[in-house]
This record gives C-alpha cells, sequence and structure tokens, in this order.
C-alpha cells in the first residue's frame, strides 16, 4: 500500500523537511496532548488509514532507559487515532531476546497500552515477503521483511535518543533494524552487522523509509548504548516528517555533528536532509535544549568541539560547517 | 517459597498448569495446523519450518489418537517437502539458502531413521562460522575490533545463518541434535565439532552463570544473561550437568525465575529445570493468568513450549538416556 520508491528522492530535489522539538520533564506530563497538538501542526495524511508504530523495544529494562517509554508509545497511539486513523498498531522485532512477550512485560506496554493483544505485532515472527533492495549500499541484495511493516499506509519510526557502541547513535533510522524479522535472520540479527551496520541501515530504510519520526528523548542514554549506557535525561521529544533530518537534529542537540555519523552523511544524498538549512525547525530551538551525551572512545570525533561557542553564539550556520579533521564521509 | 504452604500451593499450581497445558494448549495447537501440514508463528500464518518443529515435538508427546497420528503424518511431510537439495531446511518458504532450523527439523526427523537427518547433519558439520576462520582471526589482530569483545575464536559453533558468526542458540541446537540423531547418522568430524561448539558455550557464558545470545561482555562490560539462551545452552550442555559452570548457570536460573514475566521463559525454564532434576518448588505462575493477559501473543511457538513443559511424559530428548557425551 505504501508508495515505493518515495523514498529515494535526491535531497536537491527535496522541500525542507520539518522537525519539532518539545520539551517534556517526565513521562507523567500530559504526554498525549502534547503529542496531539505537535502532530497536528503537520497535518499528516493519515485519516482512515492504518499506522504502525515501531517502537525501540531492546530488552528487560526495570530501569526504563533502554526502550522507547510506554507512556510515549501509548500518546502517540491515541493521538494518531485522534487524528483519524482507522488503525494504529505497535509493532517491533526485539534484536537480542526472542521473549517479546516478557520483554513488553518487563517495559510495562500493556499497563499502558490497552487491548495490546489485538495492537501489537511481533515483527520477529511476522509473515514475510522478499523485497529486492534497490540502494546496494551493503552487500545485501534482497531482504524479507514483515508484511505488516510493508503493508500499512503510514509508517512511524519511535527510537529513544541514544547512542550506540557499533554506530555511533541509534535514532530513527538505526531504530528500523527492528523490522528485519528475526524468524529469518536470528536473535541478534547478524546478517546487519555482516553487512555493515552502516550500510545496512541505509538499505533497510531506502526499502521500508519511515513516513514520520517521534524520538523519545525524555530520558535517553549516553555512553555505551543501545544496551549498557548511561541514562541522559534530556527531557525533549523530537517529531518530525523526515527521518534524516530527525536524526540530524537529534544529533546536534546530543552535541554531535551528524554529517560525521557514517550513515547519516551518506543517508543525505538520498533518504532525507541533514543540512540545517534544510530543516525547518519547529517548537523549541536546538541550543536552548542541548544535553550533551557522553560517546565511547572510538566516537570521540562525532562529539562537537565548538560546542560551547555554538552554544554561547547560537548560531546555526556553525553546526553544519564540522571542524577541521572532523572526518566527514563523502 | 519453602514453606509447607507454599509449596502446596505451587503444586497446585503446577497441576493447574498441566491442565490448562492438556485443555487448552494442545487444542490450539491441532486447530492450528495449516493445510499444507506445517504451522505458522501464528495462527493462519504461512506455515514455517520453525514453529511446525516446535509443534511437532509438542504433538509427539501426547497419547496418540489416530487423528493426531494423522496430524503427526501430514506435519512430518511438511517438513521433509522444505528440505533443500543441499541437506539444509531454510526459515521460510521460498529461501533457497538454509539456516538453524536445520538443527531443530533434524532433530524433530531424527526419531525416525532416514537420509534427510544424514543430510542435515552432513549440511551443518560443512557449515563453519566465517568470522572464526584462521584468515579471519589473523587479520583480527590488527584491527581494534580485538579489544571490544575478548573471546576465544579458535571455539567454533554454529550462526543464525550459514557463514557468519557463533550464536549462542544456534550452537545449542546443533548440540542437542548431534546428541539427538543416531550414531550412524553423524557424518565424520562431528565430534570435533561437538567439541569446539562445547567449549565456545562455555567461553562465551556470562561472568556470573548464564547466556545471552553470545556476548558475555562487550567493551569491559558484562553482558546480563537471559532466561531462553540459558535453557538452551544448559540443555545442549546436560551431559557435563555436575560442572561448575553449569551449576552456577542453573543457579542463575533458579534466582531469577520467580521475576519471569513470561509463558515462553516460564516454559523453557521449567524444561530445562526439570531436565537437571531439580525437585524443588517452582514460581507460583499461571498459564491462564499469562494466557488471560495476551493469549501468549498469539504465538505457536510458545504455546507448544507450554505443552512441552507440562506435558505428563515429557520425552523432549529421546536420547537422554544413553547420556552420549
Amino acid at each position: 500500500m505504501r508508495e515505493q520508491g518515495a523514498a529515494l528522492i535526491p535531497s536537491f530535489q527535496r522541500s525542507a523537511s520539518r522537525v519539532a522539538i518539545r520539551r517534556a520533564a517526565s513521562y507523567g506530563e500530559d504526554l498525549p496532548t502534547l503529542l496531539y497538538e505537535t502532530l497536528r501542526e503537520f497535518q499528516l495524511p493519515v485519516r482512515g488509514k492504518t499506522v504502525l508504530l515501531k517502537p525501540n523495544l531492546v530488552g528487560f529494562d526495570p530501569l526504563g532507559v533502554m526502550n522507547t517509554h510506554p507512556a510515549v508509545i501509548a500518546a502517540a497511539r491515541e493521538s494518531f487515532l485522534r487524528l483519524g486513523a482507522k488503525q494504529v498498531l505497535i509493532g517491533d522485532g526485539p534484536a537480542m531476546d526472542r521473549d517479546t512477550e516478557g520483554i513488553l512485560e518487563s517495559v510495562r506496554v500493556g499497563a499502558y497500552v490497552s487491548g495490546l493483544k489485538s495492537v501489537f505485532v511481533d515483527l520477529n515472527v511476522d509473515d514475510v515477503k522478499r523485497v529486492p533492495l534497490k540502494t546496494r549500499a551493503s552487500r545485501l541484495r534482497e531482504l524479507y521483511l514483515p508484511k505488516t511493516a510493508l503493508g500499512v499506509d503510514f509508517l512511524v519510526s519511535m527510537p529513544k535518543l541514544k547512542t550506540h557502541h557499533w554506530a555511533g547513535v541509534t535514532l530513527s533510522l538505526k531504530n528500523m533494524f527492528g523490522i528485519v524479522p528475526g524468524g529469518c535472520y536470528g536473535w541478534p540479527k547478524n546478517v546487519l552487522h555482516w553487512a555493515g551496520i552502516d550500510r545496512a541501515i541505509l538499505d533497510i530504510n531506502a526499502a521500508a523509509r519511515p513516513d514520520f519520526a517521534i524520538v523519545d528523548g525524555i530520558v535517553g542514554m549516553e555512553g555505551n548504548g543501545p544496551i549498557q549506557g548511561t541514562p541522559k535525561a534530556s527531557k525533549v521529544l523530537i517529531l518530525g516528517d523526515d527521518p534524516v533530518a530527525v536524526d540530524a537534529t537529534c544529533c546536534r542537540l546530543m552535541g554531535l555533528v551528524p554529517e560525521r555519523v557514517k550513515y547519516l552523511s551518506r543517508a543525505c544524498s538520498f533518504l532525507g536532509h541533514v543540512n540545517s538549512e534544510m530543516i525547518q525547525q519547529l517548537g523549541e530551538d536546538i541550543p536552548s535544549t542541548r544535553t550533551s551525551f557522553a560517546v565511547i572512545p572510538v566516537f570521540r570525533h562525532l562529539v562537537d568541539e565548538h560546542s560551547v561557542v555554538w552554544k554561547q553564539s547560537c548560531s546555526k550556520e556553525k553546526i553544519s560547517a564540522p571542524p577541521e579533521g572532523g572526518g566527514v564521509s563523502k | 517459597m519453602n514453606s509447607p504452604e507454599s509449596q502446596k500451593s505451587v503444586s497446585t499450581t503446577e497441576s493447574a498448569n498441566a491442565v490448562f497445558a492438556s485443555a487448552v494448549c494442545l487444542p490450539l495447537l491441532r486447530d492450528q495446523q495449516n493445510e499444507d501440514g506445517g504451522w505458522g508463528f501464528h495462527p493462519k500464518a504461512e506455515s514455517r519450518v520453525e514453529p511446525t518443529c516446535w509443534a511437532l515435538l509438542a504433538m509427539m508427546q501426547v497419547e496418540s489418537t489416530a487423528a493426531d497420528r494423522e496430524i503427526l503424518e501430514r506435519s512430518l511431510q511438511y517438513l521433509r517437502s522444505a528440505q533443500l537439495p543441499d541437506g539444509s531446511w531454510p526459515a521460510t518458504p521460498g529461501e533457497k539458502t538454509g539456516c538453524w532450523v536445520t538443527s531443530l527439523a533434524c532433530w524433530v526427523l531424527s526419531r525416525e531413521e532416514n537420509g534427510a537427518v544424514t543430510a542435515g547433519l552432513e549440511w551443518l558439520c560443512r557449515d563453519w562460522p566465517w568470522d572464526s576462520s584462521l584468515w579471519q582471526r589473523f587479520l583480527r589482530r590488527f584491527t581494534s575490533e580485538r579489544n571490544i569483545s575478548p573471546q576465544n575464536d579458535a571455539y567454533r559453533g554454529w550462526g543464525w545463518t550459514p557463514r557468519t558468526s557463533s550464536w549462542v542458540e544456534p550452537t545449542s541446537f546443533a548440540l542437542i541434535l548431534f546428541r539427538e540423531a543416531s550414531e550412524r547418522a553423524l557424518p565424520p568430524g562431528s565430534r570435533k565439532r561437538q567439541q569446539l561448539a562445547e567449549a565456545m558455550l562455555y567461553d562465551r557464558m556470562c561472568p556470573g552463570g548464564g547466556w545471552n545470545c553470545g556476548n558475555p561482555r562487550v567493551y569491559g562490560i558484562p553482558g546480563e544473561p537471559l532466561v531462553i539462551p540459558t535453557v538452551w545452552a544448559l540443555l545442549a550442555l546436560r551431559v557435563n550437568a555436575n560442572r561448575a559452570e553449569n551449576q552456577m548457570s542453573l543457579n542463575w536460573l533458579l534466582r531469577v525465575l520467580p521475576n519471569v514475566q513470561s509463558p515462553a521463559s516460564l516454559a523453557l525454564a521449567r524444561i530445562c529445570i526439570e531436565t537437571y532434576g531439580w525437585s524443588g518448588p517452582l514460581p507460583e505462575a499461571r498459564l491462564s493468568a499469562f494466557y488471560d493477559r495476551h493469549q501468549f501473543l498469539r504465538s505457536i511457538p510458545v504455546t507448544a513450549w507450554t505443552c512441552l513443559a507440562w506435558n505428563a511424559r515429557p520425552k523432549l530428548f529421546a536420547n537422554a538416556a544413553r547420556g552420549r557425551a
């Protein structure tokens, strides 16, 4: 049902993307109203449509810092229903553990979303369809992908704001690893690592590009993410109609330079915008909501050394000009 | 947990779970077999090798009626027809490359003597993980990767997909198969593969016991064990039941069992604990309550595991008595 090929429009042909930053001090705030009001601004074409929310459900998480918080998932579901969506499904395929119900219970999704058994889809074990990959960014030539994810009208990536020990950051693009079915590729989905994580991220998102992204940055994770990092409260939600632009904005919020994240530096040529001049900022501005995230040493090059200067001057232009020797991938 | 009252309560719970497994779960399995003889991961889903194997293993445990024998025969026929020319089984229909489900399919079929199992075992013995080849190990000496996850790559198991990396669960399934298969079906060299795979599992154990997918330590931080990989690793290594690592991992499993929140983990942990001869009390978790909550997410494998866990005549390991090391 989703329009095939729309993902691969070169950036120079794309209109500006829209990204909104909203403050939310805690998960106890009125998130349904906050999200509904923000989503309404985007005038999304969801009336009468089937929406799939794809949160980041990684594993058992007693502290609530690893997975997209269920309050955010529930608020998004409620908001899309209020916007007229016919059906709002929730689906993920946890990568490290096949006990999806156990993960849902540990995250307490059922306490926030009623009737979970009829709205949740375990994408690890969904029926699958063979999808030839057009982008060939990685050595993968095809992937089996869940029919639910391919068949919905509107796909929403809902990651947690986290650093990642292999990819640098894990945001709305990396979150799409979760649609790759463990039932075909195992737990973890090792074939993606063999294909090269950065490149596989591009191929997956070109094959099933999210139509929208909502990032849970109320409490994120820094350091050795996506599982063993340290909680980091940014107290924001980031929403946008271009997952690349959303991820670029998240990086800037985290004190990282998006152009230095390998997969983002390539994603901007065909999947969306990284350049801040092509991102229409809604809601809060980046400088006032910025919270620097620690990264493991191998990703030290992602850190924006000019952050203090940048923060003081509040100049958006400086962020798109990485410091000398910044290692921007071409 | 050890008071007489709780013992009585636990035993009542266990009885209730056994009734639930036979009165609700087993009929569900019977009803959900597809026309082609296989099972999907969910009711009405297309048949796949993995859920078919779990459903078949569960159905094999029950007293056979004529109707059940027909179900079994049709599902065995589905499995036989799904085998690829190279002896392996694919994860999904239409796929031309086999994978880890080959171990499951051979395990199920190993109760019959046939060429399909021999071909599957030979395929498994030919499939080496590439990340631990001599060349890759040599190259890794010169990369920073060697410091990320310190593990002994000379030990080699099996991956989820062929020619990739060793992981705990596919290695465990292959080891279980090698013990379940008849001696005559085992290809030359399989003994060496088993030794390497056993060593790999012990090498990948988490520092305090138990296993996760296969990363016991990343960037110096110990990984957290998980119930399901721990169960399969312990079952694969059950001939070494008294080894310190097995006992430490079993103790970890017993410690976390009261907090288990899902029917999948509960059922598999019960199978493992029973296989290891544990006779102490089990947690008061009622299958019916789990079912009322989310209907097991309509999962055929989870439904099958509950049948296997609470079936009165457990025969999951046909060759358990042999204790072949």
